[in-house]
């Protein structure tokens, strides 16, 4: 019984570290953000959006990074009651 | 070598080369003359994109071949470089669409719209080829002549093969994937359109690099004045001709003043001339050196081109005698001053202060040898030392440039003070070579991205980068002036300078620079369009971001030249026909392209010719060309500066800034 609890437990515990661990990715790493901003930059080159579109695109971008970073100092989140997650700063 | 007799097996190619306005077309067309007289058939053909055989043989000449009159039937045409590369896209597009559908993922419109862009530099290579194309099987000529551009250009245009060479090998490299594919598929049989272009293109370069290098055809003339300055430069030339192993058949020192009576401004001249030709001789003691005195006439017309023909073909030794230029003179004409200048030199000076005020960039235009570096330079040292606080760059774009003869001290791709020059004055020679060498290391991996992008092997973009297409590494180069003058941000930090003065290549090649922003931001643009097509595939990377800030770049330079209070053309010329007729045309070009030229340099004037006859016909030659002038400036709004003639010509920077407080206050 407590080969199975523990079975189960470890392998519970397996997936949510891999979920979390691309969910943290995904929020941490910028290069989403970093590429939308190259692609807008290119398409007002292009001249296919407007100074104005360009500059709030900009905004967003840039204030999503922003939060990003804000984001990194939390460390750990907690995905249910009693099961906490430890995440390595990066 | 006679139309009537046996048919020569080969054509026999002669170049005539040196710095703008040493008189190569003049020296090429008097070459045909003097074949053609001895019943050879010869074609001249003019490679400068500013051509002007057809104004030194006064007929309208185009890219068609034109035969000029008898008694001296022989062919011309100017070179129309653009057009034979229209014809060569037209003949071989479809193969090299499907090389680039082939090793690529880019679809038939993207490829289509590649192939549609101008490709600076590129059609000049195909030029040659077709000049080269001539000695073919059964040859129209006995004498091809070509009058080349300006050296800097003339050199790269002679690397044609190697830069065919490397195209055939990309393209190569390109069609591999397809041929394993069609191995895999056993689908072998006759070799594709494809296959047969890139054996073409290895064939041509490996025929083209052998032809121009085989002595028994293809040869090389040397033309120059007889002035420090052009030898300098000669030296230079022909060492770079000889190290790539191209046969030099001799120099031709042109413009010789010939004997003549007593004159301040022309014996000093003579001395300085004796000196320069000595040592010419001396320099060249392996090669024949002829000389062509200066004619009293400019030599326009089939008829004044006579005169100098029998000098350009002539054996040395004959020449020496006809041109009974050994006599010295005497000794106490040599440095003495240059003589008074008539009062009305002097009204120019304010007028020339107000048309340069206010300028950001000043930059030196107009026909190879009229004095783009000596007024640049004096302009440059005299603006700087009138103000102490302006930081001024005098910059070189010319490939072959000669801002270190001119200053008569060595200088380079890195900005520096002039020994004796004003300390707010720097001096840079650009070198484009290791501008883009500089940027190699991105772009290449910027190259490769994209080569990964459009599904291209690995090895086509390092392939393309060897190849540094004529062109691309000039525009980097430009780019580089704005870097200098119009920093990214804005608001922030301020330019390095605050007046930058360019001595630019000759008008040709200065053009092609000018019209290169537009071409490359159209490049610039296409990529972008592709990377935006692909981006699901290919995500936006080191590539993207590099043609994001090139295209930015373009855009602040763009902004910067079409600024008319920033950027000012100055136009140069001399009160001669031929300078006059590419000066007309240089100002219709600017303005096409939206620049402002409010300047004209009206250079080497003869403003106190005294008793001298030939100083006399000069100057009243000079009077009407200059009246032409005023007029078309009259009606342009620009101001007109005139200099004076001074012998020998301004060297150093004392004797310039002495020279140029004579037109500018």
């Amino acid at each position: 019984m407590f080969v199975l609890d523990t079975l189960l437990i470890g392998s519970l515990r397996f997936v949510l570290d891999k979920v979390v661990a691309a969910a943290e990715a995904e929020m941490q790493d910028d290069s989403a953000l970093r590429q939308r901003l190259l692609e807008a930059q290119m398409e007002h080159e292009l001249g296919e959006i407007t100074d104005d579109e360009f500059a709030a695109i900009e905004r967003d971008v840039l204030a999503r990074m922003r939060e990003l970073k804000g984001g990194e100092s939390h460390g750990a989140i907690s995905m249910s009651k009693g099961v906490t997650v430890d995440v390595e700063e990066r | 070598m006679s139309r009537n007799g046996k048919r020569p097996k080969a054509v026999t190619f002669l170049f005539f080369g040196g710095k703008g306005g040493v008189g190569k077309t003049t020296c090429a067309a008097a070459r045909a003359v003097a074949e053609a007289r001895r019943r050879a058939r010869v074609l001249v053909v003019s490679t400068d994109p500013a051509h002007s055989l057809g104004d030194a043989l006064a007929v309208r000449l185009s890219a068609r071949v034109t035969r000029l009159p008898v008694p001296v039937a022989f062919d011309a045409l100017e070179l129309d470089a653009p057009r034979a590369f229209a014809r060569w896209i037209a003949n071989h597009g479809e193969a090299v669409a499907d090389i680039i559908a082939n090793g690529t993922w880019l679809d038939r419109r993207d490829i289509d719209a590649l192939l549609g862009l101008s490709l600076p530099g590129v059609d000049e290579l195909v030029g040659l080829l077709e000049i080269m194309a001539l000695a073919g099987r059964d040859p129209l000529y006995d004498f091809v002549i070509v009058d080349a551009a300006p050296t800097g250009h003339l050199l790269r245009l002679l690397a044609a093969p190697d830069a065919v060479a490397a195209i055939a090998a990309v393209f190569d490299a390109l069609q591999e994937d397809h041929r394993i594919m069609r191995r895999e598929f056993g689908r072998l049989g006759r070799p594709e359109a494809a296959d047969r272009l890139i054996e073409l293109l290895v064939d041509q370069a490996a025929r083209t690099r052998a032809l121009l290098r085989d002595r028994r055809r293809t040869t090389f003339e040397w033309v120059m004045l007889p002035e420090e300055l052009s030898l300098e430069e000669t030296k230079d030339g022909i060492a770079a001709l000889r190290r790539n192993r191209f046969h030099v058949g001799g120099v031709i020192v042109n413009r010789v003043l010939p004997a003549g009576p007593p004159c301040p401004i022309c014996d000093r001249r003579r001395v300085e001339e004796s000196r320069v030709v000595a040592r010419v001789r001396r320099t060249f003691a392996d090669l024949p050196v002829r000389l062509v005195p200066e004619q009293l006439h400019e030599p326009r017309g089939i008829r004044s081109l006579g005169a100098v023909a029998r000098l350009v073909a002539g054996k040395e030794a004959a020449l020496r005698r006809q041109t009974s230029l050994r006599r010295r003179p005497s000794a106490s004409a040599a440095y003495a001053d240059a003589g008074s200048l008539p009062a009305r030199r002097q009204r120019s000076a304010p007028e020339t202060l107000e048309a340069l005020r206010g300028a950001r960039v000043l930059f030196f235009v107009g026909k190879g040898g009229v004095g783009k570096t000596t007024t640049a330079a004096a302009t440059a040292l005299r603006l700087a030392r009138r103000d102490p606080a302006r930081r001024v760059l005098l910059l070189s774009t010319d490939p072959a440039p000669s801002l270190a003869d001119v200053f008569a001290v060595s200088i380079g791709d890195r900005a520096t003070t002039i020994r004796g020059g004003p300390n707010n004055l720097r001096v840079r020679e650009l070198d484009a070579r290791a501008v883009l060498k500089a940027r190699r290391a991105g772009l290449e991996s910027a190259l490769a991205e994209l080569g990964a992008t459009l599904g291209a092997r690995e090895s086509s973009a390092e392939q393309l980068l060897d190849l540094a297409p004529p062109g691309i590494d000039e525009l980097f180069a430009l780019l580089t002036v704005t870097e200098l003058m119009a920093p990214p941000n804005d608001e922030g930090e301020p330019p390095e300078y605050d007046l930058l003065v360019v001595d630019a290549a000759p008008t040709g090649h200065t053009l092609r620079l000018l019209e290169m922003p537009a071409a490359a931001r159209e490049w610039v643009q296409l990529l972008m369009r592709v990377q935006l097509k692909y981006r699901a595939i290919a995500r936006p990377g080191r590539f993207a971001q590099e043609i994001v800030e090139l295209s930015q770049s373009i855009r602040r330079l763009q902004a910067l030249f079409h600024d008319p209070d920033a950027t000012r053309f100055v136009v140069v010329t001399r009160a001669a026909k031929v300078p006059q007729l590419e000066t007309d045309r240089l100002f219709d070009r600017l303005r096409a392209l939206g620049l402002a030229a409010p300047i004209v340099v009206v250079n080497a004037r003869t403003l106190a010719p005294g008793r001298c006859p030939r100083c006399r016909l000069s100057a009243a030659a000079e009077r009407r060309i200059l009246a032409a002038v005023e007029r078309r400036c009259g009606r342009r709004r620009c101001a007109i500066i005139q200099t004076p003639l001074v012998a020998p010509p301004p060297r150093g920077p004392t004797m310039l800034e002495r020279w140029a407080s004579r037109w500018i206050a």
